[in-house]
């Protein structure tokens, strides 16, 4: 329980510390600090209600207070070029986030696994090298790239699936269902590709240190079988510290993922970032980041109290 | 022949185990190649610009890339955007190194510094870094030297700890405390002790820093977010994705995602093979 709280704790600190950087960051960059909230294009007397009206004729400190009071009711503001509150936007768009990301991990896990295995119990041999250098190569890719690869070879050339969009707006029922997978197919394999090196790599050390280990020769002089010595008792072992790449790897997942939505003109936050860019809606770009961050928090919090559950020995750490 | 080996000089026997590395070799020469092509720019094609009369023309011996949807040529555009995307990516990332550089010494040479820095740094690698660049990059006004400035800005902490825990491993040693006992200033200690020490870490580390802050670059100018008036790779994927060019002419994203591809695998390949060569008793 005073692990779950600590942790808690922790992942708030760093919310609160993404808050307070970007408050800082708005407020201090060279920028016109209506700019935040309001559109560049407009009178002098506008200017100045504007300012009064997001009390941003008051001092720093009192702004920032004002904000960080906003922000636990879920406030994040007005987006000036749509004029409904960024926190309406933005949750239109988290779903479709969380589905692609959601499932690119499912799929980055259950393919990463077996690849790791293979690498490990062949290590040195010519499969390895093979797993090894895609994998590295694998981390070397530019997301848009793979990308746009995929959407150009599997989507326009074969045309097996959709190029954008996230769903079929004319399907109902379990057919809508269908289209969304549909959808999700390239965007999802566009992020397991740049995904996937960084997990069987780490999968592929962690599970050759573990078949090393007393208790690996206790099972093979027992006689247990060779599959049984490595899927049951290596791996299980070998899949603790995997996890915490998982949470290292959240950063990336998320930076993909915007990317990836981007090209593919599927609905979610990322799309929203980039459609902001295009219309300077700063108060989007700002509660992007902050919702994002959040979410990533919140993962990690998940996978340290999953593996404080997995692992006793973490808890008293 | 063992004997040969202990009588080099770590150094020497680092570049011998370097040498013997094929897969390293490949990627040095095709970093110093990239680099040649960067500063020879403008000796091998025109600055693109304007408009050209063939739009959306594939490969072809006038063309050797293609063209774009104003007709300018995608190989000029590649050649210049080398320049660009390696020299946001190679001065960002120097700027990181010295940042992370003298924050990680800081944190593990004066003890009270280790836990703020210690926090700071653990915090700002569980953001995802990717969204808090487009923001500031966004606000501060598109241009190269934006780039190179947020890049740098969110990259440091990577160098930082990596820095602090190598430069742990040496406060310790008789050596500091001697450099102590006779009166030495800690900015002498720090200069000649401490910084010496970590050079081989921050050497694979600019390489990895470099690649990441490319990679950074082409993501953030992929978004609009790059300089208007210059070529970088991201720049030109920018271009063909307005057009709507992605589903039609594959030349004008295949040659600059391959260009990408070409810098980030070779540096990474580069410190890979560094490290192996470093590292002397996994080699022999």
């Amino acid at each position: 329980m005073r692990f779950v709280v600590t942790r808690l704790l922790r992942g708030l600190l760093t919310l609160w510390f993404a808050v307070t950087v970007t408050f800082f960051l708005v407020r201090l960059l060279p920028g016109d600090p209506v700019l935040a909230v309001a559109d560049p294009n407009m009178t002098e007397e506008l200017r100045a209600k504007l300012l009064a009206d997001f009390g941003l004729d008051q001092p720093l400190g009192v702004q920032y207070l004002n904000y960080l009071a906003q922000l636990v009711q879920g406030n994040l503001g007005m987006s000036f070029r749509q004029s409904i509150p960024v926190t309406t936007v933005l949750m239109d768009r988290l779903p479709w986030t969380l589905i692609l990301t959601g499932s690119a991990m499912l799929v980055t896990i259950v393919l990463g696994i077996p690849l790791g295995v293979l690498a490990a119990t062949r290590a040195k041999g010519w499969v390895d090298r093979v797993i090894q250098l895609t994998g590295v190569t694998a981390q070397s890719l530019f997301v848009p790239s793979v990308g746009i690869f995929l959407m150009y070879v599997m989507g326009v050339t074969l045309g097996w699936f959709p190029i954008g969009g996230a769903v079929d707006l004319d399907a109902t029922g379990p057919a809508a269902w269908l289209s969304m997978l549909h959808h999700l197919v390239l965007p999802c394999l566009s992020l397991v590709l740049i995904q996937l090196g960084g997990y069987v790599l780490t999968m592929r050390s962690t599970l050759i240190e573990a078949l090393g280990e007393d208790y690996v020769a206790l099972a093979k002089a027992k006689g247990v079988k060779p599959r049984a010595v490595v899927w049951k008792h290596a791996l299980r072992n070998a899949l603790l510290p995997t996890t915490t790449i998982a949470g290292l790897q959240l950063g990336t997942l998320v930076g993909g993922a915007v990317l990836t939505e981007t090209i593919y003109a599927y609905p979610g936050i990322g799309r929203a970032i980039y459609e902001a860019v295009g219309q300077l809606d700063f108060p989007v770009l700002q509660g992007a980041f902050v919702l994002l961050a959040a979410a990533v928090v919140a993962a990690n919090l998940l996978t340290d109290v999953a593996y404080g559950i997995l692992d006793p020995r973490v808890r008293t750490s | 022949m063992t004997a040969v080996v202990t009588d080099l000089t770590p150094r020497q026997r680092t570049w011998t185990a370097f040498r013997r590395n094929p897969l390293g070799l490949a990627s040095a020469a095709i970093l110093l190649a990239l680099a040649v092509i960067a500063l020879c720019a403008p000796l091998i094609a025109p600055f693109p610009e304007g408009y050209g009369e063939d739009t959306f023309q594939p490969p072809s011996a006038e063309h050797w890339f293609g063209t774009d949807d104003i007709g300018q040529d995608v190989f000029a555009q590649v050649i210049w955007g080398t320049r660009v995307s390696m020299a946001v990516g190679l001065s960002a990332s120097v700027l990181a190194i010295v940042i992370g550089l003298v924050v990680g010494i800081c944190a593990a040479y004066f003890r009270r510094l280790d836990t703020p820095l210690g926090v700071l740094v653990d915090l700002s690698l569980s953001l995802p870094v990717l969204p808090l660049m487009i923001l500031v990059a966004a606000l501060a006004g598109p241009s190269v030297r934006t780039l190179v400035v947020v890049i740098a800005l969110f990259s440091w902490p990577e160098v930082a700890r990596v820095v602090r825990s190598s430069a742990m491993a040496i406060v310790p040693m008789p050596f500091v405390s001697a450099a102590k006992v006779i009166g030495g200033s800690a900015f002498w200690i720090v200069r000649k002790h401490l910084v010496p020490g970590v050079v081989p870490v921050v050497g694979v580390s600019v390489v990895l820093t470099t690649s990441r802050a490319v990679l950074a670059e082409a993501g953030l100018s992929f978004l609009g977010l790059g300089d208007p008036n210059s070529w970088s790779w991201g720049t030109i994927l920018h271009k063909a994705q307005q057009s709507g060019a992605l589903a039609s002419a594959w030349w004008t994203t295949l040659f600059p995602s391959l260009a990408i591809l070409l810098l980030v695998l070779s540096t990474t390949l580069l410190s890979v093979a560094y490290n192996d060569a470093r590292n002397h008793r996994s080699a022999s």
